[in-house]
């Protein structure tokens, strides 16, 4: 799958930005298995290019293509099946259903689209070191674990875009390694393109693509 | 789902749809009660009601027969009503007619003769025919002045007469013309409950009309009328407009059936009334439960779960609901039915102590509305989610 962004600028942002900015303004075409990194510091717009990557916003100027098909064409049924098979998602606020356990909101996302058997999240939780909070409330799990969980998350469907805003932002050093390491190996077995937006470049993370925001 | 929420105005909406089904369920049933009741009680022939109608004679056209009388034109338009099956002018003599038992009986009597299409006629003979030559005059009697003869009969010192012996007696009919009378043998070949009058062969009237009074005369003071429904309101209204009066109002229920149908009617427009408001009450309902459960929605729909999908899973979360309701207005409405009958209408065999057909249909029409209604709500409101 490619993935094209054609003069993209989100409204609120002045024009001049453009010019300054690798990514707003300009034309940029990637494939699978392109790692991309994103380094935008805070008020550049990361979450609102990931937004608009996932469609979840549309106030922006310009195109998003997925294989040469403007995003803004999807209707809400092509977005839904777009979403289950094609393009997933690491948020920055998470978003668990917080009166669910963990395991529950894990399940609710493998059983839309199953990739993976259900005792690969075990492995993947045991990977992560979060376990052993399987059966707790999201709501009572602390940021750390549920961005752990999170990436577990994007990690149980069938994608060919992985897109991550600021993932590891509540993770130590040793487990941002680790959940790296676990990210790299889904996607490479999927040959997946990987949009990896973060404050600072990501010294585990091997981009083949470096842009600044 | 946040479904708990909020249970009061879940179970008003619930009620309300409940109340307005069955009002509308048993609306259309009595309805069709009415239509089955009031078909009764006329006399048919082949599924055929026929009744005769005259002019409405009032102090103004009194003593002016032209007025009373129906004209070719008028006898048109009376058959190009689309509720009339057709019309038969009932043909009067045009000159004097005596009539007398002979030697039988010492009774004589002036008459009127009246002749009728064959097939308007309930009681028709093979011998009720005539032609011209003949003696011999084929009557055809009313019941009804058979019985009045029998009535006045022992006053005036005749016998009491059996149908049977009335048949068996000849009797002398003289017309009088102008300037000639003529005195043929009468037959009394049959009794009429249809129609009160003499008849004779209409082919013999024409004649002795032609023959006795020298005029032809086209207009009739009667109208035999074939009815596919004597109480048909369209009927009764267009009797009305025209002043036409129907012999011994047999149309009295089709008036008393404009009423109750009007009643009925209008409890069945509130029946619906009540039916969209619950409607509506629901639809309140379920966005207040979508509002709430916006978020995790939100969140599901993000994941990638297709809005058709997620509104099919809330949707038929309800379909269970509306059909114990509408099943349980149709129980309901049954055993209306069956009490109507059974108490009030005394099981009488035109009426079933089941409900109609057209009431299971409507009650399944109903369900599929509720669910289609719902479905087009839910489904509007979980792509406003985005």
């Amino acid at each position: 799958m490619t993935l094209e962004i054609q003069n993209l600028l989100p409204v609120y942002f002045e024009e001049e930005r453009k010019s300054t900015s690798e990514i707003w303004g300009k034309e940029r075409s990637f494939s699978n298995g392109d790692l991309v990194n994103i380094v935008a510091p805070s008020g550049t717009g990361k979450t609102s290019l990931i937004h608009f990557l996932y469609k979840m916003r549309e106030s922006y100027s310009g195109t998003v293509l997925y294989d040469d098909k403007p995003l803004q064409q999807f209707s809400r049924e092509e977005t839904a099946a777009l979403r289950k098979d094609h393009v997933s998602i690491i948020l920055q606020d998470m978003r668990l259903f917080e009166e669910q356990t963990i395991l529950e909101n894990l399940e609710i996302k493998r059983q839309l689209s199953p990739y993976h058997p259900q005792e690969r999240i075990i492995e993947m939780a045991r990977r992560l070191g979060v376990d052993h909070r399987l059966n707790a409330l999201a709501k009572n799990c602390s940021y750390g674990e549920q961005q752990r969980s999170v990436i577990i998350r994007a990690l149980l469907q069938p994608f060919d875009v992985l897109l991550m805003d600021e993932p590891f932002s509540h993770l130590d050093n040793a487990n941002s390694k680790k959940a790296t390491e676990l990210i790299l190996e889904e996607t490479a077995h999927r040959k997946a393109l990987v949009i990896f937006a973060e404050l600072e470049k990501a010294g585990s993370f091997p981009a083949t693509h470096l842009y600044h925001l | 789902m946040h479904t708990g929420t909020n249970a009061s105005s879940r179970w008003f909406s619930y009620i309300g749809l409940g109340v307005g089904v069955l009002l509308l369920l048993c609306s259309v049933q009595m309805f069709i009660n009415i239509q089955q009741l009031l078909k009764e009680g006329s006399i048919r022939k082949d599924g055929f009601d026929f009744v005769s109608i005259t002019k409405n004679i009032t102090n103004e056209t009194m003593g002016q027969p032209e007025k009373n009388l129906f004209h070719a034109d008028e006898i048109e338009a009376v058959k190009k009503q689309p509720f009339i099956a057709g019309v038969s002018p009932l043909l009067a003599n045009d000159f004097r007619v005596q009539l007398s038992a002979g030697s039988v009986l010492p009774f004589s009597t002036d008459m009127f003769l009246e002749a009728l299409d064959n097939d308007f006629i309930d009681t028709l003979p093979p011998n009720f025919a005539w032609k011209e030559g003949d003696q011999q005059i084929p009557i055809i009697l009313s019941s009804d002045f058979f019985e009045i003869y029998n009535i006045f009969a022992p006053g005036q010192g005749l016998p009491q007469l059996s149908k049977e012996t009335a048949m068996g007696i000849p009797v002398q009919i003289t017309c009088y013309g102008r300037d000639n009378a003529f005195t043929f043998s009468g037959r009394i070949v049959a009794f009429s409950d249809r129609v009160n009058s003499v008849l004779v062969p209409k082919n013999f009237l024409q004649w002795a009309n032609k023959t006795f009074s020298h005029k032809e005369r086209q207009d009739a003071s009667r109208l035999f009328l074939k009815l596919k429904d004597v109480n048909d309101p369209q009927l009764v209204r267009y009797l009305d407009a025209q002043d036409y009066v129907i012999s011994r109002d047999k149309t009295l229920l089709g008036r008393n059936k404009i009423v109750l149908q009007g009643i009925f009617s209008g409890l069945g427009i509130f029946g619906l009334l009540v039916v969209i408001l619950a409607l509506m009450l629901f639809s309140f309902y379920l966005q207040l439960v979508i509002a709430r459960s916006r978020q995790n929605l939100e969140l599901l729909l993000t994941l990638g779960y297709s809005p058709r999908w997620l509104g099919k899973n809330v949707s038929n979360q309800f379909i269970p609901v509306y059909i114990f309701i509408v099943l349980t207005a149709l129980l309901c409405t049954q055993v209306m039915q069956w009490a109507f009958h059974h108490f009030v209408m005394f099981n009488r065999p035109e009426l079933s102590s089941f409900i109609n057909w057209t009431v299971v249909l409507l009650a399944a029409a109903l369900v599929l509305m509720a669910i289609v209604t719902n479905a087009r709500l839910v489904k509007k409101l979980l792509y406003r989610l985005g």
